[in-house]
């Protein structure tokens, strides 16, 4: 996508894991591309894609980075989990085995990035309703257990592919503002850059501490 | 407006201007604030100071260097022919390329940059006595070793005597401390220094039984010890010691005991391995040693049964069993902590300013790749990274197989590879030469699949590209000076904090080898305070960038909130007297209560910073009235924040 320079203030760095052939690659591209990607081969080692989108009026770019699901690759993808802002879990929605799995994702992922990462569960192919092997309760406990956010998303309509990757920047942009991520180091999977004309923001983190202030 | 932001195209011109104009607002508003304001902040600044510097340099000779590839290379690589840029500065061998900004415990033990900061950490931890047992047992170790195959080619040489004297010449170092000293030399404090030369020592094979097996044994011995330039005192002066030794006993003795004076050396020798043992016993392992290692009961006989051995010969090897277990103390519960320390960090601000980044530093390490793939991404140039880092994963996890692989699943892999990057009708071509192509083809198709080694001409070819077009614009870029920045004020916290890098409310267990961050500080309150401190020294720069018009009103430069009266006071219905007027500059106002005063400050923070944002308010607002002055059809202004 075309971008403006120094049109965000923030970059927030994503990444996809799963099993195969969940759907990463095509949440990814359907978020970057608005495209369904009907046979897309799968995914070598890693990819990244970025786009921009709006959180509470503050432009944020997502560098978001899709791993390949399968196990020969796992070692090497454990590399790219750190310094990650924001993790999407995803499995499949159509396939148990894929739900059965997440215990390990989930553990790859708490014990490699850091504890402030945003992880959200995305049960993906909501659109194949007929073939639904996992129910949404059920899912919606398990994140719900491991303190995750929780969608289902479809990538070949489209449905809720944004919400997802939005849900977990709020909440990552929440973090900024109450003081829980520290912006300034660097390992947080968050670039803070000096924000474009917004109507008399200079640079947002410092608001909080600004408005206290008796002038 | 636009001279002070930076535009996607046209790199070149913009590049050294923005980043001047992010230096400038150092030197002039110095000026305007006080002189001691600009040495606090150049002073809390610390390192960005260096960090700027390293920069500027890089800066220089960037702008100079990139018009001239700009000239030679379209800025679309993509378009055009995948020019192969010849040998990059690290010969591209993926198995050795690591970042030096991401380190394993073997790594940090070995290196002679990290080594301090780490002994600080450990240091801290009261915990050093572990790696300097290490470090002393790893170079007694070589150095025994060293001493022994000296020991044995020495008594070659009893056996087949001929020509001494002859083969051995004259040495050229005139070097012949005493016996005595040599020992002393070795394990005398610089353990740490001496260790990476003699480790090179190590892998020497001594050479068959030769007339010149003795000097050439000798001699590669000292050109493997010299390899580290830096003069190292210890371990040259055992070497050559050797050689002028020799050479002296033999002319001496040539009358007929050239053996005898073999046979004193090789004691000597001998000795002298026993007392480094009984040295090292001694200071680490024996019970009432002071700093004893933790090692059970077992493992200090076994050491003493290697030490005291039964043909008198001491074990080079008596250690190394202590030494892995310290070694795996060290690993399982320091060293993730020191990866997420200061210390840590400030090792890789010292590799990041030292002038010599490469490019491994920055792809192998997560934290500098999330920066360098922004940079790249606004270079356009995407695709060559993604390969890069596509190709090297495959490669990567299939020569972790050792060749037990699928070949079939690993020829689909490398088609994917194939169809996306290099095929006549890639989704993502990156103009790879026919040469390129055909080669890759025959790799892929090979009998059994693809070896691990299949797209090296590629990625060799994408590796040099990067590291000769993208770098350098990288490390003089605003983002990796941002990344610098965000290394040096986690130092910075953290030291505020008092090197607390404990956070036992985070539980993270890692498999950790990999850099981290620094740890967040225990208290967020404390955090926000420190950081608002290193917030404002980063806006300086920051902001000078960008301007808005937007935010700021000129008009209220000249505005006169209490002109309108014009009357010096009223009386209130109390009977006194209000003034109108504004009160004359030298009168100070009531101070009031220390305690109201010092609720104020609290309140509204220090005063010299107040100032000092009135002050860039202040500056920027003429800025912006002058930029309006230029610009007649300007945007109507909105109130300002004031």
């Amino acid at each position: 996508m075309a971008t403006a320079p120094y049109n965000y203030s923030y970059i927030f760095k994503y990444i996809i894991i799963g099993d195969m052939g969940v759907g990463k690659s095509c949440l990814l591209h359907q978020f970057t591309e608005k495209k369904f990607m009907a046979d897309c081969p799968h995914t070598i080692g890693v990819e990244f894609g970025t786009r921009i989108m709006e959180v509470s009026g503050q432009k944020i770019k997502l560098q978001i980075w899709d791993t390949a699901g399968q196990e020969r690759f796992r070692a090497v993808t454990r590399s790219y989990y750190r310094g990650a802002a924001g993790a999407l879990m995803v499995y499949d929605i159509t396939r148990r085995s894929t739900y059965n799995h997440l215990g390990s994702w989930l553990t790859d992922a708490r014990n490699l990035t850091n504890p402030n990462t945003v992880i959200i569960l995305i049960g993906n192919k909501a659109d194949l309703e007929a073939q639904r092997d996992v129910t949404y309760e059920e899912a919606k406990q398990f994140a719900e257990e491991n303190g995750l956010l929780f969608l289902e998303a479809s990538a070949k309509t489209g449905e809720n592919v944004e919400d997802a990757f939005l849900e977990a920047a709020k909440k990552i942009y929440q973090n900024i503002q109450d003081g829980s991520l520290d912006l300034n180091a660097a390992e947080s999977g968050v670039q803070h850059k000096p924000s474009a004309p917004q109507g008399g923001r200079l640079t947002s983190e410092t608001q909080p501490q600004r408005e206290g202030c008796g002038c | 407006m636009s001279f002070f932001r930076r535009k996607a195209k046209g790199k070149e011109p913009e590049r050294p201007a923005d980043a001047k104009a992010s230096k400038a607002p150092v030197s002039p508003h110095s000026p305007s604030l006080s002189g001691r304001n600009h040495h606090a902040i150049l002073e809390a600044a610390g390192p960005s100071h260096v960090a700027i510097s390293a920069i500027s340099a890089n800066m220089d000779s960037f702008a100079r260097g990139r018009t001239a590839i700009l000239k030679k290379q379209p800025s679309h690589m993509e378009a055009a022919h995948f020019g192969d840029l010849g040998r990059s500065s690290v010969n591209y061998q993926i198995q050795e390329t690591r970042s030096r900004l991401s380190k394993t415990v073997d790594q940090i033990l070995r290196d002679n940059v990290a080594l301090p900061y780490f002994i600080q950490f450990m240091e801290t931890r009261s915990a050093e006595h572990l790696v300097r047992f290490w470090l002393e047992a790893e170079s007694f170790r070589s150095t025994s070793w060293s001493r022994v195959r000296a020991h044995s080619l020495n008594s070659v040489k009893h056996s087949t005597l001929a020509e001494p004297a002859a083969a051995l010449g004259s040495p050229d170092s005139p070097d012949s401390p005493n016996h005595s000293s040599r020992p002393l030399n070795l394990d005398e404090g610089d353990e740490e220094d001496a260790f990476s030369s003699r480790t090179s020592s190590r892998p020497h094979t001594p050479s068959p039984q030769d007339t010149n097996s003795h000097s050439g044994a000798l001699m590669s011995h000292r050109d493997s010890v010299s390899f580290d330039g830096t003069a190292q005192p210890g371990t040259l002066q055992l070497q050559p010691a050797l050689r002028s030794e020799t050479p002296t006993r033999q002319t001496s003795s040539r009358t007929g005991t050239p053996v005898k004076g073999l046979r004193e050396l090789s004691d000597k020798l001998m000795k002298s391995i026993e007392r480094d043992a009984v040295n090292i016993f001694t200071k680490y392992i024996s019970p009432d040693a002071a700093r004893p290692i933790p090692i059970t009961e077992q493992i200090r006989n076994d050491i003493v049964a290697k030490i005291c051995g039964e043909d008198g010969q001491v074990d080079p090897n008596c250690f190394v069993i202590a030494q892995s277990v310290v070694f795996s103390i060290i690993d399982q519960q320091h060293f993730t902590e020191f990866l997420r320390s200061h210390y840590f960090c400030k090792y890789q601000i010292e590799v990041l300013t030292s002038g010599s980044v490469f490019l491994a530093d920055i792809l192998f390490c997560e934290s500098a790749l999330f920066y360098f793939s922004e940079y790249m991404e606004k270079e356009d140039a995407m695709n060559v990274l993604q390969f890069w880092l596509a190709a090297e994963n495959f490669q990567d996890q299939l020569a972790a197989k050792k060749g037990q692989y699928d070949g079939q699943e690993a020829q689909n892999d490398a088609m994917i590879l194939y169809d996306k990057y290099f095929s006549l009708q890639a989704t993502n071509p990156l103009g790879f030469g026919d040469s390129v192509r055909m080669e890759i083809e025959s790799n892929i198709c090979r009998e059994g699949g693809p070896l691990p080694d299949c797209f090296n001409t590629p990625l060799r070819q994408a590796w040099t590209t990067m590291e000769k077009v993208y770098m350098p614009g990288f490390l003089s870029s605003n983002l990796y000076y941002k990344y610098l920045s965000d290394l040096i004020n986690s130092v910075r916290v953290d030291e505020f904090i008092g090197g607390n890098a404990n956070t036992p409310n985070q539980g993270w267990t890692q498999e950790g080898e990999r850099n981290s961050s620094v740890t967040e500080g225990s208290h967020v309150q404390l955090q926000q305070g420190t950081k608002k401190a290193a917030i404002k020294i980063l806006k300086n720069f920051d902001e000078a960038i960008t301007v808005d018009i937007a935010s700021l009103d000129p008009e209220s430069l000249y505005q006169r909130p209490y002109a309108g009266r014009m009357t010096f006071g009223k009386v209130n219905e109390l009977g006194q007297f209000i003034r109108e007027a504004e009160p004359e500059p030298d009168v100070k106002k009531s101070k009031g209560s220390m305690f109201s005063l010092a609720m104020k400050k609290w309140v509204q923070g220090n005063s010299d910073e107040a100032q000092e944002e009135m002050a860039w308010k202040i500056a920027k607002m003429i800025v912006n009235d002058v930029m309006q002055q230029g610009h007649h059809g300007s945007p109507e202004v909105k109130a300002t924040k004031l």
